[in-house]
Protein backbone atom coordinates (compact mmCIF):
# COMPACT_ATOMS: atom_id res chain seq x y z
CA UNK A 1 0.00 0.00 0.00
CA UNK A 2 1.16 3.52 -0.57
CA UNK A 3 -0.17 7.02 -0.18
CA UNK A 4 -0.82 8.90 -3.37
CA UNK A 5 -1.59 12.55 -3.48
CA UNK A 6 -2.65 14.58 -6.48
CA UNK A 7 -4.84 17.48 -7.50
CA UNK A 8 -8.08 16.33 -9.08
CA UNK A 9 -10.39 18.97 -10.53
CA UNK A 10 -8.64 21.64 -8.47
CA UNK A 11 -8.81 19.83 -5.15
CA UNK A 12 -5.91 18.13 -3.43
CA UNK A 13 -6.78 14.50 -2.72
CA UNK A 14 -4.77 11.87 -0.90
CA UNK A 15 -5.57 8.24 -0.43
CA UNK A 16 -3.89 5.02 0.59
CA UNK A 17 -4.11 2.61 -2.32
CA UNK A 18 -2.77 -0.75 -3.34
CA UNK A 19 0.43 0.11 -5.20
CA UNK A 20 -0.68 -1.15 -8.55
CA UNK A 21 -4.08 0.56 -8.57
CA UNK A 22 -4.85 2.03 -11.96
CA UNK A 23 -5.55 5.74 -12.14
CA UNK A 24 -9.04 5.07 -13.48
CA UNK A 25 -9.86 2.84 -10.50
CA UNK A 26 -8.49 5.46 -8.15
CA UNK A 27 -10.74 8.07 -9.76
CA UNK A 28 -13.84 5.88 -9.85
CA UNK A 29 -13.53 3.75 -6.72
CA UNK A 30 -11.62 5.97 -4.29
CA UNK A 31 -12.85 9.40 -5.36
CA UNK A 32 -16.25 8.13 -6.56
CA UNK A 33 -15.95 10.26 -9.69
CA UNK A 34 -17.73 7.85 -11.98
CA UNK A 35 -17.99 10.11 -15.00
CA UNK A 36 -14.73 8.62 -16.25
CA UNK A 37 -15.72 5.32 -17.82
CA UNK A 38 -13.97 2.02 -18.42
CA UNK A 39 -14.89 0.59 -21.79
CA UNK A 40 -12.29 -1.88 -22.98
CA UNK A 41 -9.73 -1.96 -20.13
CA UNK A 42 -7.03 -2.40 -22.77
CA UNK A 43 -6.25 1.22 -23.70
CA UNK A 44 -8.09 1.15 -27.00
CA UNK A 45 -11.56 2.66 -26.63
CA UNK A 46 -10.78 6.00 -24.96
CA UNK A 47 -13.80 6.09 -22.61
CA UNK A 48 -11.36 6.62 -19.71
CA UNK A 49 -9.53 9.68 -21.10
CA UNK A 50 -8.61 12.29 -18.49
CA UNK A 51 -6.12 15.14 -18.55
CA UNK A 52 -2.88 14.65 -16.62
CA UNK A 53 -0.84 17.83 -16.35
CA UNK A 54 -2.86 19.20 -19.25
CA UNK A 55 -2.39 16.24 -21.58
CA UNK A 56 -4.99 13.66 -22.60
CA UNK A 57 -4.19 10.21 -21.32
CA UNK A 58 -5.99 6.92 -21.00
CA UNK A 59 -6.41 6.48 -17.27
CA UNK A 60 -6.76 2.70 -17.61
CA UNK A 61 -3.16 2.51 -18.76
CA UNK A 62 -1.64 4.51 -15.96
CA UNK A 63 -0.94 3.78 -12.32
CA UNK A 64 -2.42 6.08 -9.72
CA UNK A 65 1.03 6.15 -8.12
CA UNK A 66 2.54 7.38 -11.39
CA UNK A 67 0.18 10.36 -11.14
CA UNK A 68 1.43 11.21 -7.65
CA UNK A 69 1.83 14.98 -7.51
CA UNK A 70 0.09 15.49 -10.84
CA UNK A 71 -2.75 17.80 -11.79
CA UNK A 72 -5.64 15.68 -13.04
CA UNK A 73 -8.85 16.88 -14.68
CA UNK A 74 -11.82 14.56 -15.21
CA UNK A 75 -15.13 15.18 -16.98
CA UNK A 76 -16.55 16.38 -13.65
CA UNK A 77 -13.99 19.18 -13.58
CA UNK A 78 -14.37 20.79 -17.00
CA UNK A 79 -17.52 22.85 -16.33
CA UNK A 80 -16.98 26.16 -14.58
CA UNK A 81 -20.45 27.00 -13.34
CA UNK A 82 -21.83 26.86 -16.87
CA UNK A 83 -21.19 23.91 -19.13
CA UNK A 84 -17.81 23.89 -20.87
CA UNK A 85 -18.17 24.93 -24.56
CA UNK A 86 -17.32 21.34 -25.53
CA UNK A 87 -20.09 19.96 -23.31
CA UNK A 88 -22.55 22.52 -24.67
CA UNK A 89 -21.58 21.64 -28.24
CA UNK A 90 -22.21 17.92 -27.63
CA UNK A 91 -25.60 18.91 -26.21
CA UNK A 92 -26.43 21.27 -29.11
CA UNK A 93 -25.44 18.76 -31.80
CA UNK A 94 -26.68 15.62 -30.12
CA UNK A 95 -23.11 14.36 -30.14
CA UNK A 96 -24.01 11.16 -28.36
CA UNK A 97 -26.27 8.19 -28.62
CA UNK A 98 -25.92 5.84 -25.64
CA UNK A 99 -23.49 8.28 -24.03
CA UNK A 100 -20.97 5.77 -22.73
CA UNK A 101 -18.05 7.11 -24.78
CA UNK A 102 -19.04 10.76 -24.29
CA UNK A 103 -16.83 11.68 -21.30
CA UNK A 104 -13.76 10.41 -23.14
CA UNK A 105 -14.85 12.10 -26.38
CA UNK A 106 -15.24 15.43 -24.58
CA UNK A 107 -11.88 15.13 -22.82
CA UNK A 108 -10.15 14.24 -26.11
CA UNK A 109 -12.08 17.01 -27.88
CA UNK A 110 -10.90 19.65 -25.40
CA UNK A 111 -7.34 18.37 -25.66
CA UNK A 112 -7.27 18.53 -29.45
CA UNK A 113 -8.78 22.02 -29.62
CA UNK A 114 -6.30 23.32 -27.03
CA UNK A 115 -3.39 21.67 -28.78
CA UNK A 116 -4.28 22.95 -32.25
CA UNK A 117 -4.82 26.45 -30.87
CA UNK A 118 -1.46 26.41 -29.09
CA UNK A 119 0.24 25.29 -32.31
CA UNK A 120 -1.70 27.80 -34.41
CA UNK A 121 -3.14 25.06 -36.62
CA UNK A 122 -6.66 24.78 -38.02
CA UNK A 123 -8.74 21.95 -36.61
CA UNK A 124 -10.89 21.08 -39.63
CA UNK A 125 -13.18 18.10 -40.06
CA UNK A 126 -10.45 15.86 -41.46
CA UNK A 127 -8.14 16.73 -38.55
CA UNK A 128 -10.89 16.02 -36.00
CA UNK A 129 -11.59 12.63 -37.55
CA UNK A 130 -7.89 11.76 -37.52
CA UNK A 131 -7.46 13.02 -33.94
CA UNK A 132 -10.40 10.90 -32.79
CA UNK A 133 -8.54 7.70 -33.61
CA UNK A 134 -8.12 6.89 -29.93
CA UNK A 135 -11.81 7.19 -29.06
CA UNK A 136 -14.31 4.60 -30.15
CA UNK A 137 -18.09 5.10 -30.27
CA UNK A 138 -19.82 1.75 -30.38
CA UNK A 139 -23.03 3.39 -31.54
CA UNK A 140 -20.97 4.74 -34.47
CA UNK A 141 -22.31 8.22 -33.83
CA UNK A 142 -19.19 9.90 -35.14
CA UNK A 143 -20.90 12.35 -37.46
CA UNK A 144 -22.46 14.42 -34.68
CA UNK A 145 -19.40 14.01 -32.46
CA UNK A 146 -17.29 15.61 -35.20
CA UNK A 147 -19.88 18.39 -35.61
CA UNK A 148 -19.83 19.00 -31.85
CA UNK A 149 -16.05 19.33 -31.71
CA UNK A 150 -16.11 21.62 -34.77
CA UNK A 151 -18.62 23.90 -33.04
CA UNK A 152 -16.65 23.96 -29.79
CA UNK A 153 -13.42 24.66 -31.67
CA UNK A 154 -15.01 27.89 -32.87
CA UNK A 155 -16.11 28.87 -29.38
CA UNK A 156 -13.13 27.89 -27.23
CA UNK B 1 8.04 2.25 -0.28
CA UNK B 2 9.58 -1.12 0.52
CA UNK B 3 9.65 -4.50 -1.12
CA UNK B 4 6.51 -5.63 0.67
CA UNK B 5 4.70 -3.10 -1.44
CA UNK B 6 6.07 -4.54 -4.65
CA UNK B 7 6.17 -1.12 -6.25
CA UNK B 8 9.14 1.24 -6.52
CA UNK B 9 9.14 4.67 -8.11
CA UNK B 10 12.70 5.99 -7.87
CA UNK B 11 13.64 9.50 -8.90
CA UNK B 12 17.22 8.75 -9.92
CA UNK B 13 18.96 6.17 -12.12
CA UNK B 14 21.27 5.13 -9.26
CA UNK B 15 18.30 4.39 -7.05
CA UNK B 16 16.68 2.38 -9.86
CA UNK B 17 19.87 0.35 -10.37
CA UNK B 18 20.01 -0.41 -6.64
CA UNK B 19 16.51 -1.84 -6.81
CA UNK B 20 17.32 -3.86 -9.94
CA UNK B 21 20.45 -5.31 -8.33
CA UNK B 22 18.50 -6.41 -5.26
CA UNK B 23 15.21 -7.64 -6.68
CA UNK B 24 13.63 -9.35 -9.66
CA UNK B 25 11.46 -6.55 -11.02
CA UNK B 26 9.27 -5.76 -13.98
CA UNK B 27 10.28 -2.37 -15.33
CA UNK B 28 7.42 -0.03 -16.18
CA UNK B 29 7.64 3.32 -17.98
CA UNK B 30 4.49 4.42 -19.86
CA UNK B 31 2.79 1.10 -19.05
CA UNK B 32 0.90 1.17 -22.35
CA UNK B 33 2.05 -2.32 -23.32
CA UNK B 34 2.43 -3.67 -19.83
CA UNK B 35 -1.20 -3.64 -18.74
CA UNK B 36 -2.82 -5.09 -21.86
CA UNK B 37 -0.19 -7.86 -21.79
CA UNK B 38 -1.22 -8.97 -18.28
CA UNK B 39 -4.91 -9.28 -19.18
CA UNK B 40 -5.54 -8.56 -15.50
CA UNK B 41 -6.73 -5.59 -13.50
CA UNK B 42 -3.37 -5.10 -11.85
CA UNK B 43 0.20 -6.02 -12.60
CA UNK B 44 1.45 -9.26 -11.13
CA UNK B 45 4.79 -9.18 -9.31
CA UNK B 46 6.94 -6.31 -8.10
CA UNK B 47 7.28 -3.32 -10.38
CA UNK B 48 9.99 -0.70 -10.90
CA UNK B 49 8.26 2.38 -12.29
CA UNK B 50 10.89 4.59 -13.95
CA UNK B 51 8.44 7.30 -15.03
CA UNK B 52 9.56 9.48 -12.10
CA UNK B 53 13.19 9.68 -13.25
CA UNK B 54 13.13 13.07 -14.97
CA UNK B 55 16.81 12.84 -15.98
CA UNK B 56 15.89 10.03 -18.38
CA UNK B 57 13.41 12.13 -20.33
CA UNK B 58 14.42 14.07 -23.41
CA UNK B 59 17.21 14.41 -25.93
CA UNK B 60 20.92 14.98 -25.49
CA UNK B 61 23.09 16.04 -28.38
CA UNK B 62 26.87 16.05 -28.60
CA UNK B 63 29.56 15.39 -31.19
CA UNK B 64 28.99 11.61 -30.98
CA UNK B 65 25.32 11.87 -31.91
CA UNK B 66 21.90 12.18 -30.28
CA UNK B 67 20.75 10.19 -27.25
CA UNK B 68 17.06 9.71 -26.51
CA UNK B 69 16.35 9.11 -22.82
CA UNK B 70 14.42 6.02 -21.78
CA UNK B 71 11.28 7.80 -20.55
CA UNK B 72 10.96 10.06 -23.59
CA UNK B 73 7.41 9.67 -24.90
CA UNK B 74 6.22 9.42 -28.48
CA UNK B 75 4.64 12.88 -28.12
CA UNK B 76 8.02 14.26 -26.96
CA UNK B 77 9.56 12.73 -30.06
CA UNK B 78 6.92 14.20 -32.39
CA UNK B 79 7.40 17.68 -30.90
CA UNK B 80 11.21 17.64 -30.78
CA UNK B 81 13.29 19.57 -33.31
CA UNK B 82 15.36 16.74 -34.79
CA UNK B 83 17.32 16.29 -38.06
CA UNK B 84 15.26 15.07 -41.04
CA UNK B 85 16.99 11.71 -40.73
CA UNK B 86 14.50 11.21 -37.87
CA UNK B 87 11.57 11.70 -40.28
CA UNK B 88 10.76 7.99 -40.30
CA UNK B 89 10.87 7.72 -36.52
CA UNK B 90 8.54 10.73 -36.19
CA UNK B 91 6.06 9.19 -38.64
CA UNK B 92 6.22 5.92 -36.68
CA UNK B 93 5.58 7.84 -33.44
CA UNK B 94 2.30 9.10 -34.90
CA UNK B 95 1.24 5.53 -35.65
CA UNK B 96 1.72 4.20 -32.11
CA UNK B 97 -1.76 3.92 -30.62
CA UNK B 98 -3.41 7.33 -30.58
CA UNK B 99 -2.46 10.68 -29.03
CA UNK B 100 -3.41 9.59 -25.50
CA UNK B 101 -1.08 6.59 -25.82
CA UNK B 102 1.65 8.69 -27.45
CA UNK B 103 1.48 10.95 -24.39
CA UNK B 104 2.36 8.01 -22.10
CA UNK B 105 4.16 5.37 -24.14
CA UNK B 106 7.92 5.52 -24.46
CA UNK B 107 10.38 4.61 -27.19
CA UNK B 108 12.47 2.55 -24.76
CA UNK B 109 9.39 0.63 -23.65
CA UNK B 110 8.64 -0.17 -27.27
CA UNK B 111 12.13 -1.69 -27.57
CA UNK B 112 12.09 -3.64 -24.29
CA UNK B 113 8.62 -4.96 -25.05
CA UNK B 114 10.26 -6.44 -28.17
CA UNK B 115 7.17 -7.04 -30.24
CA UNK B 116 8.06 -8.10 -33.80
CA UNK B 117 5.51 -5.45 -34.83
CA UNK B 118 7.04 -2.60 -32.76
CA UNK B 119 6.70 0.48 -34.97
CA UNK B 120 9.74 2.18 -33.45
CA UNK B 121 12.22 -0.51 -34.42
CA UNK B 122 12.56 -0.28 -38.24
CA UNK B 123 13.19 3.50 -38.22
CA UNK B 124 15.73 3.08 -35.41
CA UNK B 125 17.51 0.34 -37.37
CA UNK B 126 17.88 2.76 -40.30
CA UNK B 127 19.43 5.22 -37.82
CA UNK B 128 22.01 2.61 -36.71
CA UNK B 129 20.57 2.94 -33.20
CA UNK B 130 22.46 1.63 -30.19
CA UNK B 131 20.99 0.94 -26.77
CA UNK B 132 22.68 1.99 -23.55
CA UNK B 133 22.23 -0.58 -20.78
CA UNK B 134 23.08 0.48 -17.24
CA UNK B 135 23.60 -1.65 -14.16
CA UNK B 136 25.53 -1.47 -10.88
CA UNK B 137 28.40 -3.13 -12.78
CA UNK B 138 28.57 -0.25 -15.27
CA UNK B 139 27.28 0.57 -18.70
CA UNK B 140 27.39 -1.27 -21.99
CA UNK B 141 26.36 -0.12 -25.42
CA UNK B 142 25.15 -2.49 -28.12
CA UNK B 143 23.55 -2.15 -31.54
CA UNK B 144 19.76 -2.34 -31.42
CA UNK B 145 19.99 -5.19 -33.90
CA UNK B 146 21.87 -7.26 -31.29
CA UNK B 147 19.63 -6.14 -28.42
CA UNK B 148 16.50 -7.59 -30.04
CA UNK B 149 16.85 -11.36 -29.93
CA UNK B 150 13.36 -12.58 -30.76
CA UNK B 151 9.67 -12.03 -30.07
CA UNK B 152 9.46 -10.54 -26.54
CA UNK B 153 13.15 -11.35 -26.00
CA UNK B 154 16.02 -8.91 -25.55
CA UNK B 155 19.65 -9.06 -24.46
CA UNK B 156 18.85 -7.00 -21.35
CA UNK B 157 19.97 -8.71 -18.16
CA UNK B 158 17.53 -8.66 -15.24
CA UNK B 159 19.73 -6.19 -13.35
CA UNK B 160 20.00 -3.79 -16.28
CA UNK B 161 18.02 -0.71 -17.19
CA UNK B 162 17.74 0.48 -20.77
CA UNK B 163 18.86 4.02 -20.09
CA UNK B 164 18.70 5.49 -23.55
CA UNK B 165 18.89 5.04 -27.29
CA UNK B 166 21.89 6.53 -29.04
CA UNK B 167 21.91 7.57 -32.69
CA UNK B 168 25.50 7.95 -33.88
CA UNK B 169 26.47 11.14 -35.69
CA UNK B 170 27.28 9.09 -38.80
CA UNK B 171 23.58 8.15 -39.14
CA UNK B 172 22.17 11.67 -38.87
CA UNK B 173 22.48 12.38 -42.58
CA UNK B 174 19.70 12.25 -45.15
CA UNK B 175 15.92 11.95 -44.87
CA UNK B 176 13.90 9.32 -43.04
CA UNK B 177 10.56 7.80 -44.04
CA UNK B 178 8.18 5.24 -42.55
CA UNK B 179 5.29 3.32 -44.09
CA UNK B 180 2.95 1.01 -42.24
CA UNK B 181 0.39 -1.41 -43.57
CA UNK B 182 -2.54 -2.24 -41.29
CA UNK B 183 -6.04 -3.59 -41.73
CA UNK B 184 -7.37 -0.05 -41.24
CA UNK B 185 -5.91 3.40 -41.11
CA UNK B 186 -5.91 4.13 -37.38
CA UNK B 187 -5.13 2.41 -34.09
CA UNK B 188 -3.88 -0.77 -35.64
CA UNK B 189 -1.04 -3.23 -35.21
CA UNK B 190 1.13 -3.49 -38.29
CA UNK B 191 0.79 -6.30 -40.81
CA UNK B 192 4.13 -5.09 -42.10
CA UNK B 193 6.05 -1.84 -42.06
CA UNK B 194 9.15 -0.40 -43.67
CA UNK B 195 11.51 2.41 -42.81
CA UNK B 196 14.07 4.09 -44.99
CA UNK B 197 16.82 6.65 -44.56
CA UNK B 198 18.45 7.82 -47.75
CA UNK B 199 21.17 10.29 -48.54
CA UNK B 200 20.61 11.50 -52.08
CA UNK B 201 23.19 13.77 -53.69
CA UNK B 202 22.66 15.18 -57.19
CA UNK B 203 19.87 12.69 -57.77
CA UNK B 204 22.08 9.72 -56.97
CA UNK B 205 21.68 7.58 -53.85
CA UNK B 206 24.84 8.08 -51.80
CA UNK B 207 23.74 6.15 -48.75
CA UNK B 208 20.76 3.84 -48.15
CA UNK B 209 19.37 2.29 -45.00
CA UNK B 210 16.22 0.15 -45.29
CA UNK B 211 14.50 -1.91 -42.63
CA UNK B 212 11.39 -4.06 -42.47
CA UNK B 213 9.24 -5.00 -39.47
CA UNK B 214 6.54 -7.54 -38.64
CA UNK B 215 7.94 -9.86 -41.32
CA UNK B 216 10.08 -12.00 -39.04
CA UNK B 217 10.82 -12.61 -35.35
CA UNK B 218 12.64 -9.28 -35.22
CA UNK B 219 12.75 -6.32 -37.58
CA UNK B 220 15.70 -6.42 -39.96
CA UNK B 221 17.80 -4.27 -42.24
CA UNK B 222 17.71 -5.11 -45.93
CA UNK B 223 21.38 -4.94 -47.01
CA UNK B 224 20.84 -6.43 -50.48
CA UNK B 225 18.21 -3.84 -51.33
CA UNK B 226 20.39 -1.08 -49.87
CA UNK B 227 23.32 -2.18 -52.04
CA UNK B 228 21.10 -2.21 -55.13
CA UNK B 229 20.24 1.47 -54.56
CA UNK B 230 23.63 2.99 -53.73
CA UNK B 231 25.31 4.73 -56.64
CA UNK B 232 22.14 4.68 -58.75
CA UNK B 233 19.71 7.45 -59.63
CA UNK B 234 16.72 7.14 -57.24
CA UNK B 235 14.27 4.66 -58.77
CA UNK B 236 11.89 2.40 -56.78
CA UNK B 237 11.97 -0.03 -59.73
CA UNK B 238 15.53 -0.97 -58.76
CA UNK B 239 14.07 -3.18 -56.03
CA UNK B 240 12.31 -6.47 -56.61
CA UNK B 241 11.43 -9.50 -54.48
CA UNK B 242 14.88 -11.05 -54.92
CA UNK B 243 16.47 -8.22 -52.91
CA UNK B 244 14.35 -9.15 -49.89
CA UNK B 245 14.86 -12.88 -50.17
CA UNK B 246 16.58 -14.32 -47.11
CA UNK B 247 15.64 -11.40 -44.90
CA UNK B 248 11.98 -12.26 -44.39
CA UNK B 249 10.61 -14.98 -42.12
CA UNK B 250 6.97 -13.98 -41.69
CA UNK B 251 4.37 -15.94 -39.77
CA UNK B 252 0.69 -16.62 -40.34
CA UNK B 253 -1.39 -14.86 -37.73
CA UNK B 254 -4.75 -13.17 -37.27
CA UNK B 255 -3.55 -10.08 -39.13
CA UNK B 256 -2.23 -11.71 -42.31
CA UNK B 257 -0.67 -14.89 -43.60
CA UNK B 258 3.00 -15.31 -44.41
CA UNK B 259 2.49 -15.35 -48.17
CA UNK B 260 0.67 -12.03 -48.04
CA UNK B 261 3.36 -10.48 -45.88
CA UNK B 262 6.06 -11.67 -48.28
CA UNK B 263 4.21 -10.11 -51.20
CA UNK B 264 3.51 -6.77 -49.55
CA UNK B 265 7.06 -6.45 -48.22
CA UNK B 266 8.46 -5.73 -51.69
CA UNK B 267 5.50 -3.50 -52.51
CA UNK B 268 6.03 -1.46 -49.34
CA UNK B 269 9.73 -1.01 -50.05
CA UNK B 270 8.94 0.21 -53.56
CA UNK B 271 6.27 2.58 -52.23
CA UNK B 272 8.49 4.09 -49.57
CA UNK B 273 11.23 4.63 -52.15
CA UNK B 274 8.60 6.26 -54.34
CA UNK B 275 8.22 8.94 -51.69
CA UNK B 276 11.89 9.87 -52.11
CA UNK B 277 11.52 9.88 -55.88
CA UNK B 278 8.47 12.19 -55.55
CA UNK B 279 10.14 14.62 -53.18
CA UNK B 280 13.13 14.81 -55.51
CA UNK B 281 11.04 15.70 -58.55
CA UNK B 282 8.81 18.08 -56.55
Amino acid sequence: MSTVSMTVNGKVVASVVEDRTLLVDFIREHLRLTGTHVGCDTSQCGACVVHVNGKAMKSCTMLAAAADGADVTTIEGVANGDLHPMQKAFNDNHGLQCGFCTPGMIMSGIDMVNRYKAEGKTLDEAAIRAELEGNICRCTGYHNIVKSIQQAAGEM
Amino acid sequence: MGLQNGYFRPTSVDEALDHLAANDLTIAAGCTDLFPATEQKTLGGPVLDISGITALRGFRKNETGITIGATTTWSDLIAAPLPSAFGGLKLAAREVGARQIQNRGTLAGNLCNASPAADGVPPLLTLDAQVVLASKAGRRVMPLADFLIGPRQTARRADELLEGVHIPASALMGDGQFLKLGARKYLVISIAMVAARLVIADGVVAEAALAIGACGPVAARLPKAEAALVGQPMDPGLINASHLQGYLAPIDDMRADAAYRTTVATELVQRILGRFAESRSA
